[in-house]
């Protein structure tokens, strides 16, 4: 631990040094044009980000065009296997394989028995749920045992354990499970009656490890899970979408994936280590070889944080979750021939993960700069309606896509005029933190109920 | 004063005021954070004791066994 702490020190330090090198460099050149040292330092800085924020938005505009383009593409090849006569193992009602549903709960009492209930109606004909709770303080296993005593038809086992956090949560549901196949989602959501049906079908490719589900907002009451709806819509039907033209969804949502049983066993189910479980767990199966799959009209509806700073507690537990997860796998970075794809999907989780939040805030604070120093405001606009134009396009691709209400298209306006901007600090943050070693928590989210 | 401009100021008093809010909430979401009581006594302090412990607090016991097990005569 100490010895990965100097490491990353010593990283720190190379990368200060080189910076330096690199401005003492440019600062030769521009002597040879004479001038006052500060003015030749500052047209030093600001060449250097004006090329870098160049350079960052190139990468930005292929990140979109590629997404777009590939995401397009495994849309029509849903079309087109939608068209085929079914022929598979799993189509057949009474050859559909037994699938158990592990809901984790912590503190869920306000939403858990609406939860299950939703589950109970699910077209499928061979399931069964079970309920893990994780050692929760209030209420939550005498309501989820009171909607398990009125079954007879699906059967729905409660499980109570000492809280050992969610993982450990799925990995109870995974070893008492019965079925052939297990479906994680969480205690808060609500799945589309199709789900089952709709995954299991993509297990007829044998070397399908994983179905990642859609997941919506259902709580669109304002500006904030508004955003986060066509936050949501955008990521999963674009980013998701493209992934799974690649066979390689990086990220199983939390809310709803269903995995070979046997596959979950070979990685380990899910480790403690790192805060983002669902996206470990999916790296680990990526590396293992296994190809994960992208179900989008298996939705699971999620409530949403609705304040601004239980927002910012979800994103800094994904941020730093996520970069854990990443930093666990990072062997694979160096290695592409070895590990292929799953290099470029590391690659692509630290563009969005770091270099993203970083380059956004760097390039506001630039512009800002320009504009109050030398009044040039007009260029902090040309930059944000950059963006901006390419929020709208993206957000219009994914809204038809996904048929969703198109008064989404809007936020993606005030996504770029406010809601990145505080989301990016935080993210910024967080990143920060996680490079110190600073100690965090869970961060358990509180619910209101809006399932 | 022509449209560009206006929007060009607008968005300057956005971008700089967001990015306060943001340090700002980040700062109020930190202090919350902090301010949570804290556990009694951690999973640390307890050591081997927890490890020790059964994971399920209720023993599960199906409906068939309960019934014949010789405790329910």
């Amino acid at each position: 631990m100490e010895l990965k702490r100097i490491s990353r020190y010593v990283w720190a330090i190379t990368a200060v040094v080189g910076v330096m090198s690199l401005m003492a460099y440019l600062y030769n050149h521009a002597r040879a044009m004479q001038g006052s040292f500060t003015v030749l330092l500052e047209n030093i800085v600001l060449a250097t980000m004006s090329y870098y924020l160049l350079f960052f938005l190139f990468l930005l505009i292929i990140r979109y065009a590629i997404l777009i383009f590939y995401s397009f593409m495994d849309h029509l090849e849903a079309l087109y296997k939608g068209r085929k006569p079914t022929v598979g193992i799993y189509r057949d009602d009474s050859l559909l394989p037994m699938i158990s549903l592990v809901v984790p709960a912590y503190n869920e009492g306000v939403v858990i028995q609406a939860a299950i209930r939703s589950l109970l109606l699910l077209d499928y004909p061979n399931y069964e749920i079970l309920v893990i709770d994780d050692g929760s303080t209030d209420d939550t296993y005498e309501k989820a045992m009171a909607v398990a005593q009125e079954q007879d038809k699906i059967p729905v086992r409660v499980i109570t354990k000492r809280n050992a956090g969610k993982a450990e949560a799925l990995n109870t549901g995974m070893s008492v499970a019965r079925g052939e196949f297990i479906l994680n989602m969480d205690g808060d959501s609500k799945l589309s009656s199709n789900t089952l049906r709709a995954c299991v079908r993509h297990f007829d490719d044998p070397s399908i490890g994983a179905v990642a589900g859609n997941v919506k907002v259902i709580n669109r009451e304002n500006i904030w899970s508004k955003i986060q709806a066509l936050e949501y819509v955008e990521g999963l039907a674009m980013a998701r979408k493209a992934q799974s033209f690649m066979r390689a969804v990086n990220i199983i949502p939390g809310p709803l994936g269903m995995f070979r049983k046997t596959v979950l066993k070979q990685v380990g189910g899910y480790d403690h280590d790192t805060f983002a479980e669902d996206c470990d767990l999916t790296l680990k199966m990526l590396m293992c070889g296994w190809h994960i799959a992208y179900e989008p009209t298996a939705v699971a509806w999620v409530e949403t944080p609705s304040s601004l700073l239980n927002l910012l507690k979800q994103r800094y537990r994904w941020t730093r979750g996520i970069l854990q997860a990443t930093s666990k796998h990072s062997q694979a970075l160096w290695q592409p021939r070895k590990a292929g794809v799953n290099c470029f999907i590391l690659w692509y989780m630290l563009f969005e993960g770091i270099m993203w939040p970083f380059s956004t805030l760097l390039g506001n604070i630039f512009f800002a700069y320009v504009g109050i120093q030398y009044g040039l405001s007009t260029l902090l606009f040309l930059w944000w309606m950059q963006l901006t134009v390419l929020d709208v396009v993206a957000a219009a691709y994914c809204v038809v896509i996904e048929e969703e209400d198109p008064a989404l298209i809007f936020y993606a306006v005030t996504f770029r005029l406010f809601y990145i901007n505080i989301i990016d600090v935080s993210k910024v943050f967080a990143t920060i933190e996680e490079w110190r070693g600073n100690t965090m928590t869970w961060g358990k989210l509180d619910r209101e109920g809006k399932l | 004063m022509d449209l560009v401009s206006i929007l060009a100021t607008v968005i300057l008093v956005t971008t700089i005021g967001t990015m306060i809010i943001g340090v700002g909430a980040y700062a109020a979401f930190k202090l919350r954070d902090k301010r949570k009581p804290k556990r009694k006594v951690t999973d640390e302090l307890q050591g081997d004791k927890i490890i020790n412990e059964p994971i399920f607090l209720k023993r599960y016991v199906p409906e068939s066994i309960s019934e014949t097990s010789p405790d329910a005569s």
